[in-house]
């Protein structure tokens, strides 16, 4: 059995806790929700894990989270398969922002959020149009609905009413992850793919210039 | 009532694992494919019916698999609130000339609701399908299954333990509010007061959770988890019998008549 | 052969502020049970984490000196390969258990799978450890619904399962009450008769003295005492480390301290026994 496939080689390039980091990145998203819906707050607040490990693993492992957390809530509500690639997108860019050393600020990650709901509101709602002919399920329905009613035609209300709704929900999931990258000790930040970012080191991973015109 | 049998003696894993029926015992594999080109049939043919008797077929097999209950409570809870909210949406809000009821601004009419029909039937009958395949699948059999396909044992463990890590996490996110609220934090109240409850719950359960992974691949390190050499597999899954690759090309036909169908206008 | 030897060995776990281990030098004979014992922080984990190739594989940090598993320099080994040489149980029960397995039948397979061990050999072997640990009315359970000592348990039964030659057992018994680390001893002493060799992190030092050929005590990083059981557990210098002595070496001696010595100083309450009798029947002479 091929025991060293693609998957296995991806994961030992970035790091050996990255794999044990994605199912907790996944966890994350789904009990920062269940505790969201609990504390009756007006947000989702499921996609944390995806931008955290996204943040501190780099892109493709957050991409990994958000595909799988979609991936299992789909297992009950398969219509939430279909937005999958927005939680895939959210993953990416937070790779490429913690990269770029965003999440070290607190004033970068406040404006990160609206990169994300860039993402979550107007791909969200394009998928919307796309897929389920602009009348998808869920929170923002009853909102299009109405907007509709009003008069105003379906592709405008769905992009009225989802931009400021994740706005809403991504500026408080950047300030969390924000400080539990605050929090994280230089003990697992070592270990992890973009710890070095955050610990203000060099990036490993580029080899010097001199290096590189030796090699040349 | 087709629970797993329990294992009460290591004998039982000389054999193939069974679930003590012969749906359930079929190789993930054979469902999944069957599962698939059956829901091909419900989009590909034009019209409510086609979708309504395909989510039937489903119901019908959970039935036969013994897990009827399980899968019925499921997908009717999706119906009612999925397919019953996008029904309602579409024959509201589509216009069309032939108007039923008019209702102000807005009106039922004939062709809203012949779409919202067909599109709320064809996205119920895919979430039937979805819905039955892990009725019927337990998730560990189905990464067995992938694995023996040549699949990493890394990306099952990826998301296996993400099921058991959400449980896990969970169950300890809930305790440490349980315990807030016992020492008078509030949980309760305006939004600002249950917005605040949010962090203070949430963000040692993370941490903990995160600086655990060290002590996890340290620990799973130690089980040979990234030894190089080939691997065994302790848990058998009944062998493929030749009945069901007949299962699946006849599945496979079905689904090929009705796209051809669909292309050609037979319906 | 030679188990582990070190020579002036230094650790700073990258990012601390003082070394973990600070010239340790130590040379621990193949075939034995080594206990080691110490205060919190004083350099144990980090001493089973070394013999792993955990350090510097894992954590990484400043290491200097010289270090051989084996009779092979640390740095040489293939990372699989030294894992695969040296089984290792850590002291914390939940993070040990994959979470992937259904049973814990299937959970101690795991590691023989990840070794290709054939099925029918997997088996009997899973059978066998099940035994020995006595782990019969659990096999079926599902791991993660385990108490923390049923948890160790099936750790320790997962490891022994794998039969590698070297054993690290790190505080196999902190979830542990006494008569069931009684018996984890027991079976590390049976590991041991089988040929193994052990290096035991433990703080009861009563087991240990029944049960270990040498103990290394630690202390800043530094080897404070090491040498045969006896010569280190009946040293009154222990105390200064923060090792608590058996608790029938104690009594010796502040019987010592009263005036009324025994003739040896005991470590184990066998020895006590024998030098109480003696002095009974010395008295009754």
């Amino acid at each position: 059995m091929a025991s060293n496939g693609k998957f296995a080689t991806l994961m030992r390039g970035y790091g050996r806790l990255t794999l044990f980091l994605i199912p907790i990145g996944v966890a994350i998203n789904f009990v920062g929700g269940q505790i969201a819906l609990l504390l009756k707050l007006p947000i989702y607040l499921d996609s944390i894990g995806t931008i955290l490990v996204g943040a501190i693993c780099g892109g493709l492992p957050g991409a990994l989270v958000g595909l799988l957390s979609n991936a299992i809530n789909s297992i009950t509500s398969p219509p939430t398969f279909a937005f999958a690639v927005l939680n895939v997108a959210f993953g990416l860019l937070a790779g490429y922002f913690g990269r770029l050393g965003v999440f070290r600020s607190w004033w970068k990650t406040l404006l990160s959020s609206l990169g994300f709901a860039f993402i979550g509101g107007f791909f969200g709602a394009l998928i919307t149009i796309w897929v389920f002919g602009g009348l998808a399920v869920g929170g923002g329905a009853i909102v299009v609905g109405a907007l509709t009613a009003l008069g105003l035609d379906v592709n405008t209300a769905n992009f009225v009413a989802q931009i400021p709704m994740d706005v809403l929900d991504k500026v408080p999931t950047v300030m969390i992850v924000y400080f539990i990258i605050k929090g994280i000790s230089k003990r697992l930040l070592v270990k992890l793919p973009l710890g070095w970012v955050y610990l203000g080191q060099p990036n490993p991973n580029k080899p010097a210039p001199v290096a590189d015109s030796a090699k040349a | 009532m087709s629970t797993r049998p329990p294992l009460t003696t290591a004998g039982d894993y000389r054999r193939p694992v069974t679930l003590g029926n012969p749906i359930l015992d079929l190789n993930p594999i054979t469902m999944l494919l069957s599962i698939t080109f059956v829901a091909v049939v419900a989009v590909a043919v034009d019209g409510w019916v086609a979708p309504v008797v395909v989510a039937a077929v489903f119901v019908l097999l959970a039935f036969l698999a013994g897990k009827g209950r399980t899968y019925l409570v499921l997908i009717l809870k999706l119906w009612l609130v999925v397919g019953l909210l996008l029904f309602v949406l579409r024959a509201l809000l589509i216009k069309g000339e032939t108007v039923w009821i008019p209702l102000g601004p807005i009106a039922v009419t004939e062709e809203g609701v012949l779409d919202g029909l067909r599109f709320s039937t064809v996205v119920m009958a895919i979430c039937g399908a979805v819905t039955l395949f892990f009725t019927l699948v337990p998730m560990r059999r189905f990464t067995l299954a992938l694995e023996r396909l040549g699949v990493s044992p890394r990306a099952s463990y990826v998301v296996l333990a993400s099921f058991q890590a959400i449980t896990d996490l969970g169950t300890t996110a809930r305790a440490v509010m349980d315990a807030q609220k016992a020492r008078g934090i509030e949980t309760e109240g305006n939004l600002l007061v249950r917005a605040k409850a949010f962090f203070p719950v949430l963000a040692p359960v993370f941490l903990s959770a995160m600086s655990a992974t060290e002590e996890r691949a340290i620990a799973l390190d130690a089980r040979a988890f990234n030894a190089h050499g080939p691997r065994t597999s302790l848990v058998l899954l009944p062998p493929t019998a030749a009945g069901e690759r007949v299962v699946v090309v006849l599945c496979a036909l079905l689904a090929a008549a009705a796209i051809t169908g669909g292309v050609l206008g037979w319906f | 052969m030679v188990l582990a030897s070190l020579r002036d060995v230094r650790f700073t776990y990258a990012y601390a502020d003082r070394s973990a281990l600070d010239g340790v030098t130590l040379e621990l004979a193949s075939g034995g049970l080594h206990g080691v014992v110490g205060l919190n922080a004083s350099g144990k984990s980090t001493l089973c984490a070394l013999l792993r190739g955990i350090i510097p594989h894992f954590h990484t940090g400043q290491l200097t000196g010289e270090v051989e598993v084996l009779g092979r320099p640390l740095l040489e080994w293939e990372p699989a390969d030294l894992s695969r040489a040296v089984g290792c149980v850590f002291d914390n029960p939940f993070t040990q258990i994959s979470g992937i397995r259904d049973t814990v039948f299937e959970e101690i397979a795991l590691g023989l799978e990840n070794l290709g061990t054939p099925r029918d050999e997997m088996i009997e072997r899973i059978e066998r450890v099940v035994e020995q640990i006595g782990l019969q009315a659990i096999v079926a359970k599902n791991p993660n619904d385990l108490s923390g000592g049923q948890r160790q348990k099936v750790a320790f039964a997962s490891i022994i399962a794998m039969d590698a030659d070297v054993m690290i057992i790190d505080e196999p018994t902190s979830q542990l009450d006494p008569e069931a680390s009684e018996a984890v001893f027991q079976i590390i002493a049976d590991l041991k008769a089988r040929g193994k060799s052990i290096v035991l992190v433990e703080h009861k030092t009563d087991l240990l003295a029944t049960y270990a050929d040498t103990i290394t005590v630690l202390s800043e990083g530094r080897v404070a005492l090491t040498g045969p059981t006896r010569d280190v557990l009946s040293d009154p210098r222990i105390l200064e480390f923060g090792v608590r002595p058996p608790d029938v070496t104690e009594l010796a001696w502040r019987l010592a301290d009263a005036g009324k010595p025994l003739g040896s100083t005991p470590i184990t309450s066998a020895e006590a026994q024998a030098a109480v009798r003696q002095r009974l029947e010395k008295r009754a002479s």
